[in-house]
């Protein structure tokens, strides 16, 4: 039993992991129906997380500049940032919730977008400890948008990648993945991709 | 079965044994009274007594030293009687009845225990003990015929099948007085003898003289098989680590890869109806998917394992060496003799060997 305790301890000891993102976004937005204005242009983000046991909080920040593909759309800055506990119900599965906090930064207006959401991602290894691909799905059950002043019809998004743990690379990981969210604003609705690249470190 | 009925078999049963019992204990009374009249000096009464008792003797009711000693009464009072050849005569008896037996010298006068050995010197005769059951277990076992000889005889002990037909010769030479002759089963080539019926013989090889009689044993000999140890239980999982992988892994990589690929491709019509993605997802689930075939490819099914054979290997030495164990075990199990010899009774046998 003694020769347990200090491990126990160590399970027990909150970790932190840290990620670094360089993402490619797509946005497009259907203010009517056939009218949609289109914008691209590259994010760079961060994460922070801490783990105690199954459970975890984290909170991350995105900065993007879109530039508006043709069309009457000016260029937008893209800042999103989301806070989420999280709990892994099994070991393959992780349950989290938080709000997430969307804005899109005109010269002259500010789209603000305030989305609670709770999500589920399920983990497969591909290479023992290695190698593992993630789906990850969430939906909004309340939010909010301040441009126009209303609240958002259906909130909901996915994620799928695979995480790599390099041989000698000790806490290091990569990730690529694919993410997109959708909301419909009245008659319209709201699309964003990101294609992400992460360095991250932790567990 | 009714009362009357029991009674009438009681009193047959009670009539049938009687007679015998009764023979018996007349043949002991006549010993009895026969040595009192010897040691009165009435030796006529003595030798009439004495020869009824053997008379009734003969039907089997006195053991062999009751007949011993009847007869070495007789010969003793036929000598005082002054019939030399009388005694002599009942002191051959004696020898043949059982060569190692001698008079009491407490008892019997020098006169007579002279002639008895005069007797006995002159009377060749090989007598022959075997145990009823014998069984050879092990290499060592042996089966143990002892013989006793009047005097110092020549004799052949072998050991024939039931038709006659020699197997082994045991013993050939002098014995002076008795000799253990011992068999570890096996014939003449050294291999033990097969299942059957047998017969042990002692002939008594007197050179131009005259040829005792020689004793035979039929003896009933049964090969057992012998009892072997099973091998041991081969190690297997979960005991031991899969030393190959398995088909599980490599699948369940693939799919981890293709699923996620998949959803890669498919998240924007689930996601958003009505969009169709960006085409860049294209890249990321084609890498997903390939990550996925090279997950299936490295832990492909049937590729050693090399840490788990390694760590198995224990396991299988020490299972290797119980096995070899058990095997040399049984290699000398199957080797050694397990025989079961069953002695039937001692007979006096003619030349030519048939009892």
């Amino acid at each position: 039993m003694l020769a347990f305790a200090p491990v126990a301890r160590a399970q027990d000891r909150p970790t932190m992991a840290l990620r670094g993102d360089a993402a490619a976004v797509w946005l497009s937005q259907e203010t009517a129906p056939g009218v949609v204005n289109r914008w691209r242009g590259p994010a760079l983000a961060g994460e922070a997380r801490v783990n105690y046991g199954p459970f975890a909080i984290g909170a991350s920040l995105l900065e993007g500049r879109l530039d508006a593909l043709g069309g009457a759309a000016s260029r937008r800055d893209l800042v999103e940032g989301r806070v989420l506990v999280a709990a892994r119900a099994l070991p393959w599965l992780e349950v989290s919730l938080g709000p997430l906090v969307r804005a899109y930064v005109t010269d002259s207006t500010t789209e603000r977008w305030v989305v609670w959401q709770g999500r589920a991602r399920i983990d497969a290894p591909i290479l023992t400890n290695r190698l593992a691909s993630y789906i990850e799905g969430w939906r909004a059950f309340s939010s909010q948008v301040t441009l126009p002043p209303l609240s958002a019809g259906r909130v909901q998004g996915g994620e799928a990648g695979m995480v790599y743990r390099p041989p000698r690379g000790g806490s290091l990981w990569l990730r690529l993945a694919y993410r997109v969210d959708n909301a419909l604003l009245g008659a319209g609705s709201e699309t964003a991709e990101a294609v992400t690249f992460s360095v991250g470190i932790g567990r | 079965m009714t009362a009357p009925r029991a009674a009438i078999v009681l009193t047959l049963a009670l009539a049938m044994a009687r007679p015998r019992e009764l023979v018996a204990q007349t043949a002991r009374d006549l010993v009895t009274q026969g040595v009192r009249a010897y040691r009165a000096l009435e030796y006529d009464a003595a030798v009439a007594l004495l020869r009824r008792s053997l008379a009734e003797g003969a039907l089997g009711t006195l053991s062999t030293a009751e007949r011993a000693q009847a007869l070495t009464y007789l010969g003793a009072t036929e000598l005082f009687r002054g019939r030399r050849d009388s005694a002599s005569l009942a002191f051959a008896d004696v020898v043949l009845l059982d060569p190692r037996y001698r008079p009491d010298e407490l008892i019997f006068p020098p006169q007579v225990t002279n002639l008895f050995q005069q007797v006995r010197q002159a009377t060749k005769t090989v007598s022959l003990t075997v145990p009823p059951v014998t069984e050879l277990r092990a290499r060592g076992d042996r089966f143990t015929a002892r013989l006793f000889t009047s005097s110092l005889a020549d004799v052949a002990v072998t050991l024939t099948r039931d038709d006659g037909t020699p197997v082994r010769e045991l013993y050939s030479g002098p014995v002076a007085d008795s000799l253990a002759v011992t068999w570890d089963g096996s014939g003449a080539d050294g291999t033990p003898v097969a299942t059957g019926r047998y017969a042990l013989r002692v002939a008594p090889r007197t050179p131009g003289g005259d040829v005792p009689p020689a004793r035979q044993v039929t003896l009933d000999i049964e090969q057992r098989a012998a009892d072997t140890l099973p091998w041991p239980t081969a190690p297997t999982s979960p005991a031991l680590l899969p030393e190959q992988t398995q088909a599980g892994p490599a699948m369940r990589s693939l799919a981890a890869g293709v699923a996620a690929a998949a959803a890669v491709i498919i998240l924007p019509s689930v996601v958003a109806r009505g969009s169709g993605g960006n085409d860049a997802r294209f890249a990321v689930g084609a890498a997903i998917g390939i990550a996925g075939v090279v997950g299936f490819i490295a832990q492909r099914p049937g590729r050693p394992l090399a840490a788990n054979i390694r760590a198995n290997a224990p396991q299988r030495d020490a299972w290797t060496k119980r096995l070899d164990a058990v095997k040399a075990e049984n290699a000398t199990r199957r080797a050694a003799v397990h025989m079961v010899i069953r002695a039937g009774s001692i007979e006096t046998a003619d030349r030519g060997g048939r009892p």
